[in-house]
């Protein structure tokens, strides 16, 4: 009885003192939390407000008068559709694009035998690092001289150009987690090296061309700078730069932006609800390997 | 399989999307037959008004249609200088003055003269906003609508405390000070490094007697006592602004004031048309007044900003198009419905102007009437840094791009800089800006 009593003591007190070493961990995902989704939540309550609530000394935590009219005003008196639209064509052929070309430079460069594969990959990477700022003018006019300055052609190509290296370098890890067995194995049984890069390799590395794939939608659809610059006609307009419209100098309309925020964050919230975890394990696993 | 069939159906989605954007044509059609004009009023209101401003000029079927076409003023200085580079400039660019000087610099623009002075006979273009377009003797744009500082004040709370709107600093510094209670500020004024904090400041600078910080050679003269006295006001009032005006620009003050957080504010017409929706008070609770004056040495003014539009294209043609069409936007019959694009903060920049029917029948220009007037008579006073008394400083760009005066309240406000420390550092770094 005494030894079942010290048992149940013990465990007690383990309970307890596993507790209170879980305090701190919860805490800090509580803090972490608030602050990660306090934003948004603001954001979303704010897009259903009236302009006289929203702006309140004294703030709602749930809208008093829910309306829709932000909504509705964004949607009629705006050119939101269309600078939506406009968004997702970019990041689609974005995406497509970086990882057709990310995929074959990371599998040359990691994976066959090329001289100074070593030297390109820096290289490459390189090139990430130049503040895309700095290139404005000679994009401007190289652009311009393709006869692609306004045009989503001109702009994919731009946002390639920033996004391929970096996603290069991201599929490095996925590229060597792949066994070169495989290839040799592939070789033996009469594969080309294109045939194994496709059918062999390429079902291996879905993780990996998920999370470029994120990437490169994610950087196209948040991307300012280029589509302010390189971009003239309102109706190619993406939905950072209609947004910043909205926004205006002197007046700004807060449940329009609101409302504007919210359906600017849905798809890339969407996104990472169903590919999020790849792209989380992708990075980790493109940085370790 | 039926995970194929989505995944088919996903990639076919996807391909039509990467190809429709690499098959879309560039926008800018370079038809010769078009003007094209960039304009920096984002606002969708905006917008719809000057898209409907130029539809109805192309239905008077005009030799060369109009096409507009929106920037942003954040973007707009890189990208003009891009465009200038590959000749993809717009034909009709929309400036204030100090823009005009940067676009000027990088070999852009024509003379308006011509159109200038006969919408000058015809109208009566007053003074403020012709002048800071006059160099060398030729006008570099054509000024289309004005904007001036009031100093915006919320009756009932004045009223509740007793205080009337004050006309001199000290009369702002006492009133601020006494409207701020446990969560009221007595004033709202922006401190961020922006456009927003420059005006503000200039407009107590003007009232202070240092409108003209430049010697007659171009030297940057900013710390003398004059700009020193409108730094320690400005200062001081911030302590009676909301303790985050460090991030504030212009929308934060105009949601301050509506809401009831501050008594007063210092900017623009913009505050007019959405104060009853948003504040729930009667429109007769807004008041204006002009911004106060320094005690000593003070004089009635406020920074007006001319908004005009230049000419950039150098086809003669062209050239001639353009200036018919920003004729027409002048003619009576149009010049209201082109300043009603933003009531209140639009103003016009013709003597005849200001009896426009159609502007002054618009529901906010009419329910504000007194404040509009006050806009009007403030507007004849009005002064821009750079453009003062004939003034045409070619590198003040440099300086308002750079926001100094915003800096320097920053110096004060952030870093504990008193008014003497920041007006000699705002001297030093815009010198060097321009030297």
């Amino acid at each position: 009885m005494t030894t079942v009593a010290t048992a149940r003591q013990t465990r007690k007190r383990g309970a307890k003192g596993r507790g209170l070493a879980a305090v701190p961990r919860i805490v800090s995902m509580v803090v972490l939390t608030v602050l990660v989704l306090g934003p948004l939540y603001w954001v979303t309550i704010s897009a259903f407000k009236g302009r006289e609530e929203i702006i309140r000394s004294v703030p709602t935590f749930w809208p008093e008068t829910f309306t829709l009219s932000n909504f509705e005003q964004l949607f009629t008196s705006t050119e939101y559709p269309v600078f939506l639209t406009n968004s997702l064509i970019v990041g689609v052929a974005t995406t497509i694009v970086t990882v057709v070309i990310s995929l074959a430079a990371a599998y040359g460069l990691y994976r066959l035998k090329v001289p100074g594969s070593g030297k390109i990959a820096g290289i490459v990477l390189l090139s990430y690092m130049i503040p895309g700022t700095l290139l404005i003018v000679p994009l401007y006019r190289t652009l311009s001289g393709l006869g692609l300055i306004d045009s989503y052609a001109g702009l994919v190509l731009v946002n390639v150009a920033f996004t391929a290296p970096f996603c290069t370098w991201l599929l490095r890890g996925f590229i060597l987690a792949v066994p070169r067995d495989i290839d040799e194995a592939a070789a033996i049984d009469g594969a080309g090296p294109t045939r194994t890069m496709l059918q062999i390799v390429l079902p291996l590395l879905v993780p990996g061309i998920a999370t470029v794939s994120v990437y490169a939608f994610v950087f196209s659809w948040t991307e300012f700078v280029f589509a302010s610059q390189f971009i003239v006609s309102d109706s190619l307009q993406t939905l950072p730069i209609g947004l910043s419209a909205i926004i205006g100098q002197y007046t700004v309309n807060w449940g329009l932006v609101m409302a504007g925020t919210l359906f600017t964050l849905l798809p890339t919230v969407v996104l990472f609800i169903f590919v999020g975890r790849y792209f989380v394990g992708g990075l980790i696993a493109g940085a370790t390997k | 399989m039926r995970s194929k069939a989505i995944m088919a159906a996903a990639l076919t989605v996807a391909a039509a999307l990467a190809l429709g954007a690499c098959s879309s044509p560039a926008a800018d059609s370079g038809d010769d037959k078009e003007i094209v004009l960039w304009h920096m009023e984002g606002t969708p209101n905006r917008v719809a008004a000057f898209e409907a401003m130029a539809d109805k000029y192309n239905e008077t079927d005009p030799e060369y249609t109009v096409t507009v076409q929106v920037q942003d003023w954040d973007q707009v200085y890189s990208k003009i200088a891009a465009a200038a580079q590959s000749g993809k400039q717009p034909d009709i660019l929309f400036a204030i003055p100090d823009f005009a000087t940067y676009v000027r610099g990088i070999g852009l623009g024509q003379p308006v003269t011509d159109v200038v002075d006969a919408l000058d006979e015809e109208y009566g273009l007053i003074d403020a906003a012709k002048a800071p377009y006059l160099d060398e003797d030729d006008y570099w744009a054509v000024p289309l609508y004005g904007m001036v500082q009031m100093l915006w004040y919320r009756a009932d709370m004045l009223a509740a405390a007793g205080i009337e709107p004050p006309q001199t600093w000290s009369e702002l510094r006492a009133a601020a000070e006494a409207l701020t209670t446990d969560g009221t500020s007595g004033i709202a004024l922006p401190a961020g490094k922006n456009l927003a904090t420059d005006q503000v400041l200039y407009s107590l600078m003007i009232t202070g007697g240092a409108a003209d910080f430049f010697t007659e050679d171009g030297e940057v003269n900013l710390d003398t006592p004059e700009t020193v006295a409108a730094f320690d006001l400005y200062k001081e009032l911030l302590k009676f602004s909301p303790t985050d005006s460090a991030s504030y620009a212009w929308g934060e003050p105009q949601a301050a004031f509506n809401s009831g957080a501050a008594a007063m504010s210092i900017e623009k017409g913009q505050y007019l048309a959405p104060f009853a929706e948003e504040s729930g008070q009667d429109p007769s609770q807004l008041g204006c007044a002009p911004i106060p004056v320094a005690d000593q040495g003070g004089e009635p003014g406020s920074i007006y900003y001319s908004n005009g539009a230049m000419v950039l294209s150098d086809d003669e043609a062209k050239e001639a198009a353009a200036g018919e069409f920003l004729s027409w936007l002048i003619e009576p019959e149009n010049y209201g419905d082109f300043l009603n694009a933003e009531p209140g903060l639009f103003l016009p920049v013709t003597t005849d102007g200001a009896n426009l029917e159609q502007w002054r029948s618009n529901e906010t220009v009419s329910t504000y009437a007194t404040c509009v007037d006050a806009m009007l008579e403030q507007s004849a006073s009005g002064e821009l840094f750079g453009f003062v008394d004939g003034q045409y400083i070619d590198s003040i760009g440099e300086i308002s791009g750079q926001n100094f005066l915003a800096q320097a309240i920053q110096q004060m406000y952030v870093n504990g800089m008193s008014a003497e420390e920041a007006a000699a550092w705002a001297q030093e770094q815009m010198q060097m800006a321009i030297s």
